[in-house]
């Protein structure tokens, strides 16, 4: 009740109009200072946190089609490693700690660190056992002899093996290099 | 009242002061990163471009190179090949520029570390190649060396880095 006087007096006597209840609520000062907490918000999530991507490619099909937008979550491996499954963003060049890259590399981790990947048969084998991957849908009939991981690094790969293996971008990526995990 | 505001008009002043010296007097890593985004900039080439100016442009990019400079290049499905001298790197500079329709080259996520005697700096960068009309570019992952030749900074050499081993 008291705050409907004051929102009255406020407007000069008269009573907030449905549309300006809408728009700018009974007042105006407390909602503006919500858009810039939500807005500051927005810009520290999304520049330092969550990282807006589009997909430019098809390595990442069936599961990230062309042109799909996803995030990276850097706060991902604050706490843990990267595990086996999961889609990471592999930077090129080091733009800083706190800049987002201008391009990066979108792959599925196969690979942990000092374990061999191969391939046989369109199947990957890690350090020869047959890797169980329900995301890859496409025929593959890759050849690879066993590529041994270092203890920093990660093997990667897209979802899409229906290209041949030399033309799908693939390998070893350090630590350093993976950004975050790709969510959404 | 009168001496905050006088405080507050001295630190802008010595703000403006810094900034003004910066731009006036930049330090070596700006100075070197000022050269690798020119290159950039002078190999672009627009499909207007006549071949005179194609000449011309590819003149300058080998100018940014120093008489023994080295292009290594290890790219994604045309093999290791490596350019030697100021020469090569223009016959190679003419041969690629005439042959393409339009070129854009864009050198990102820039970053450059000069060493304790001022007198070599490394670059990396992330090149991002189109060309033609094409949406479609090339991305590839560079480290430039520098050094300070007769006070001018020339590129040592260029290198591609393997972001995926």
């Amino acid at each position: 009740m008291q705050d409907t006087d004051n929102s009255a007096a406020e407007a000069g006597g008269r009573a907030p109009g449905w549309l300006q209840l809408v728009l700018i609520g009974r007042r105006p000062k407390n909602t503006l200072l919500r858009i810039l907490v939500l807005v500051a918000l927005c810009a520290v999530t999304f520049q330092f946190i969550l990282w807006p991507i589009q997909v430019d490619g098809i390595s990442m099909e069936p599961t990230y089609h062309d042109r799909r937008i996803c995030c990276v979550n850097r706060l991902a491996y604050w706490r843990q490693e990267p595990r086996r499954g999961d889609v990471v963003g592999i930077r090129f060049s080091d733009p800083g700690f706190f800049f987002k890259p201008n391009a990066m590399y979108m792959k599925r981790i196969i690979g942990l660190p000092g374990e061999s990947v191969s391939f046989h048969a369109g199947h990957a084998y890690i350090d020869g056992q047959l890797l169980d991957e329900p995301y890859v849908k496409n025929p593959c009939d890759w050849e690879h002899a066993p590529i041994l991981c270092g203890p920093d690094q990660y093997y990667v790969v897209g979802d899409n093996r229906s290209m041949p293996f030399e033309n799908h971008k693939q390998g070893r990526a350090e630590r350093i290099r993976i950004m975050g995990k790709v969510i959404l | 009242m009168k001496i905050a505001f006088r405080l507050v008009a001295l630190a802008a002043l010595a703000g403006l002061a810094c900034w003004l010296w910066t731009v006036f007097f930049p330090g070596p890593e700006k100075v070197v990163l000022k050269k690798i985004s020119a290159l950039a900039a002078t190999a672009n080439i627009s499909a207007n471009d006549s071949t005179l100016a194609r000449a011309a442009k590819a003149g300058s990019v080998v100018s940014e190179f120093a008489n023994d400079a080295e292009i290594a290049f290890d790219g994604a499905g045309t093999g290791a090949r490596t350019l030697s001298g100021r020469d090569e790197i223009r016959e190679a500079a003419l041969g690629g520029f005439a042959n393409v329709s339009s070129l854009q080259v864009q050198f990102k996520d820039t970053t450059a570390r000069v060493a304790a005697d001022k007198q070599s700096a490394e670059v990396n960068c992330t090149a991002r190649v189109s060309t033609g009309d094409s949406k479609d570019f090339g991305i590839q992952e560079l480290r430039f060396q520098l050094k300070k030749i007769d006070g001018d900074w020339l590129i040592t050499r260029v290198e591609t880095v393997k972001t995926l081993q």
